[in-house]
């Protein structure tokens, strides 16, 4: 098994003392800073999403890996220079909508699309959508994924979008919306531009309008 | 015609009464929202404009659904509940306040929040403002939700007890509560009683954090929590042999106090679904909770005529096998729109074997947005589902929520006492 195997299986098995340990202990070997996300935590947390999705792996086991996936990545993302800085994968402006202060499925989301190489600005819950615009500008987004666990506060998701739109950014940006009651009719409806099932369909999702 | 409590008998005993059930407030998971509920009352002509609405869950911001609303949607259940909230005060020293929606309603003398500058509102412990909040509902917001207080730990100082204080012995006084409610409910209603004791629940995660106490300690915070169900799962074990060891306790007093008076049990709340499958795999759930299950399960049954009723949001189609051999007897809320969990098929697999009470109307989509038509179309299409040979309680999907139209809930039970007679009218619901 190679170290990147050895990491990925880490990650995969929730070990963050291990993950942590042979990152350190890989860098210190020379491997540079961003072999490590193709090569061991964007495989490993895609191998943790299909476990997700056919039931082999279910939300503790999820969270775990993505502490694990965290503790590598946390070590690593300050050292990224030049190009290896620059996510290829894109940034996303992530939040809970206005109202509404669940933030598990968010988080979960974050971590999964963090391992998946992409930068994270996480605006927490009960974020407007004036919050969404300036995240947006300020760090030149180029995806937005809201959450929402409350059928009286998903209708803030439209807010999002309307703001984005009246803010000059709708073109620059594709909005993915989440959460219990949202569904893909729901999405369209608002005019965002996809609806994430779960965390891995979240990710499959970010990598499609990322790269459209 | 037949009475409220021999209906709701017979249809947990999967036989069909006169008509299928209806429920309406008799627990925490099939209540209603105050601000919806004021509007009900005030469509019905119970009240007069301005009549406050009783609060009686902080949490989920449940109101009171009392007799003449009972009588007025032909309710068949009642709910006896205890004394206190997940806040930790008790239902007692009423005073008036207003929701962000405008509804008057009286809260309990220990509802005590301070605005933050942002608008939002803040709940204390207890009612004690001097404490650190536990609850913050956002401005313009309808519910409150727990705020996690997690101290720092480490893995070698945690102990048992700490994640036990909420969960005690009730008092002689809660006791007596119980019975004189019980005995109260039977001889002046002929419907049918639920137990309420949910709080009893084993990790039901929106109680973990502890909002009814000052400082907890132990893992309170949701996500630790969950993690914890895997890396510390002898910790958790502990936690729960020795809570299910208060609740056996509890249960039989109770029991003596009320006796056969209740129909129903409502024991659990923990959540084991999410929207896409199980929270936890179905062996967690068979290694950490379904030994204790069984245990408190057995027990109704060898001691009592009650029926017990498990509550757990989300998709449980894989984990359904094991609430039945834990010795459930009824589902709730059947969360229709989660993932495997279609209605004929629950009860063509299950139905034989558990009875469902909810599922009556999708809470997430049609009750909020749908209109009284497609309510009621939604209604006649999971009796014809659930209803066929008993078995079935009808109730929304959860707790019907702020916002929700009044119209659609006056369609969703018109629709439930029109077409839920028996011999039901099974042609296509179209």
């Amino acid at each position: 098994m190679t170290q990147f195997e050895e990491l990925q299986q880490a990650i995969i098995d929730g070990k963050a003392p291990v993950s942590k340990a042979l990152t350190e202990k890989m860098l210190k070997e020379g491997i540079r800073p961003g072999e490590f996300f193709p090569k061991a935590i964007i495989p490993a947390m895609d191998e943790v999403g299909r476990r997700m999705r056919e039931c082999e792996f279910f939300i503790p086991e999820v969270l775990i890996a993505a502490r694990a996936a965290r503790a590598s990545s946390d070590i690593l993302r300050p050292l990224l220079v030049g190009d290896e800085a620059i996510s290829s994968a894109g940034t996303v402006v992530c939040g809970t909508v206005k109202g509404d202060l669940h933030d598990i499925g968010k988080n979960i989301v974050a971590m999964m699309l963090e391992s998946a190489g992409f930068k994270i600005v996480d605006l927490g819950v009960d974020v407007s959508a004036e919050k969404v615009v300036d995240a947006v500008r300020q760090h030149q987004a180029n995806l937005v994924a809201m959450s929402a666990l409350l059928t009286t506060t998903m209708v803030n998701m439209k807010s999002v979008v309307e703001a984005l739109a009246a803010a000059g950014l709708r073109d620059k940006v594709k909005i993915m919306v989440g959460g219990a009651p949202v569904t893909d009719a729901w999405a369209h409806s608002i005019g965002a531009d996809g609806y994430g099932k779960d965390a891995p369909a979240a990710v499959e999702l970010a990598r499609q309008l990322s790269a459209a | 015609m037949m009475n409220s409590r021999e209906r709701v008998r017979l249809a947990l005993e999967h036989q069909e009464p006169d008509c299928v059930p209806l429920d309406l407030g008799a627990s925490t998971v099939t209540g209603i929202h105050v601000d919806t509920l004021y509007r009900l009352r005030q469509a019905l002509d119970l009240d007069a404009p301005g009549t406050p609405v009783k609060l009686i869950e902080p949490f989920q911001m449940l109101g009171e659904v009392q007799p003449d609303l009972i009588n007025a949607l032909a309710i068949d259940t009642v709910r006896v509940g205890g004394t206190g909230t997940a806040f930790g005060f008790p239902l007692e020293g009423w005073k008036e306040w207003k929701t962000f929606a405008g509804t008057p309603v009286l809260v309990p003398g220990g509802f005590n929040t301070r605005a933050e500058p942002n608008g939002d509102l803040l709940l204390y412990p207890q009612g004690d403002r001097s404490a650190p909040a536990s609850g913050r509902m956002p401005q313009g917001g309808f519910y409150f939700d727990v705020i996690v207080r997690q101290q720092p730990f480490k893995d070698e100082d945690l102990r048992v007890e700490d994640n036990l204080e909420e969960f005690s012995i009730f008092s002689d006084q809660e006791i007596e509560h119980y019975r004189r409610r019980a005995e109260e409910l039977y001889t002046q209603t002929d419907k049918a009683l639920v137990l309420n004791l949910g709080a009893l629940s084993l990790g039901n995660i929106s109680r973990v954090p502890g909002p009814g106490l000052k400082c907890p300690r132990g893992i309170r915070d949701v996500e630790e929590w969950y993690i914890s169900l895997s890396t510390r799962r002898a910790h958790i074990y502990k936690i729960f042999e020795r809570q299910a060891e208060i609740n056996m306790v509890n249960l039989q007093r109770i029991h003596a106090a009320v006796g056969n008076r209740v129909a129903v049990a409502y024991l659990t709340g923990t959540d084991f679904g999410a929207q896409n499958g199980p929270f936890v795999s179905p062996q967690t759930y068979r290694n950490l909770f379904m030994p204790f299950h069984k245990q408190v399960n057995d027990w109704v049954h060898r001691n009592t005529t009650w029926k017990t009723f498990i509550h757990s949001c989300g998709s449980v189609w894989a984990l359904l096998d094991d609430f039945i051999a834990a010795g459930f007897d009824i589902l709730n809320p059947v969360q229709c729109s989660a993932a495997h969990m279609n209605p004929f098929d629950l009860k063509g697999k299950f139905g034989n074997r558990i009875s469902f009470w909810g599922g009556g109307v999708d809470t997430q989509c049609t009750l909020p947005f749908g209109s009284p038509q497609e309510v009621c179309q939604e209604v006649r299409e999971r009796i014809r589902a659930f209803g066929p040979g008993g078995g079935f309680v009808f109730n929304a999907v959860h707790n019907i929520q702020a916002l929700v139209p009044v119209e659609n809930v006056l369609a969703m039970y018109r629709t439930a006492r029109e077409y839920g007679g028996y011999p039901l009218r099974l042609g296509s619901a179209a």
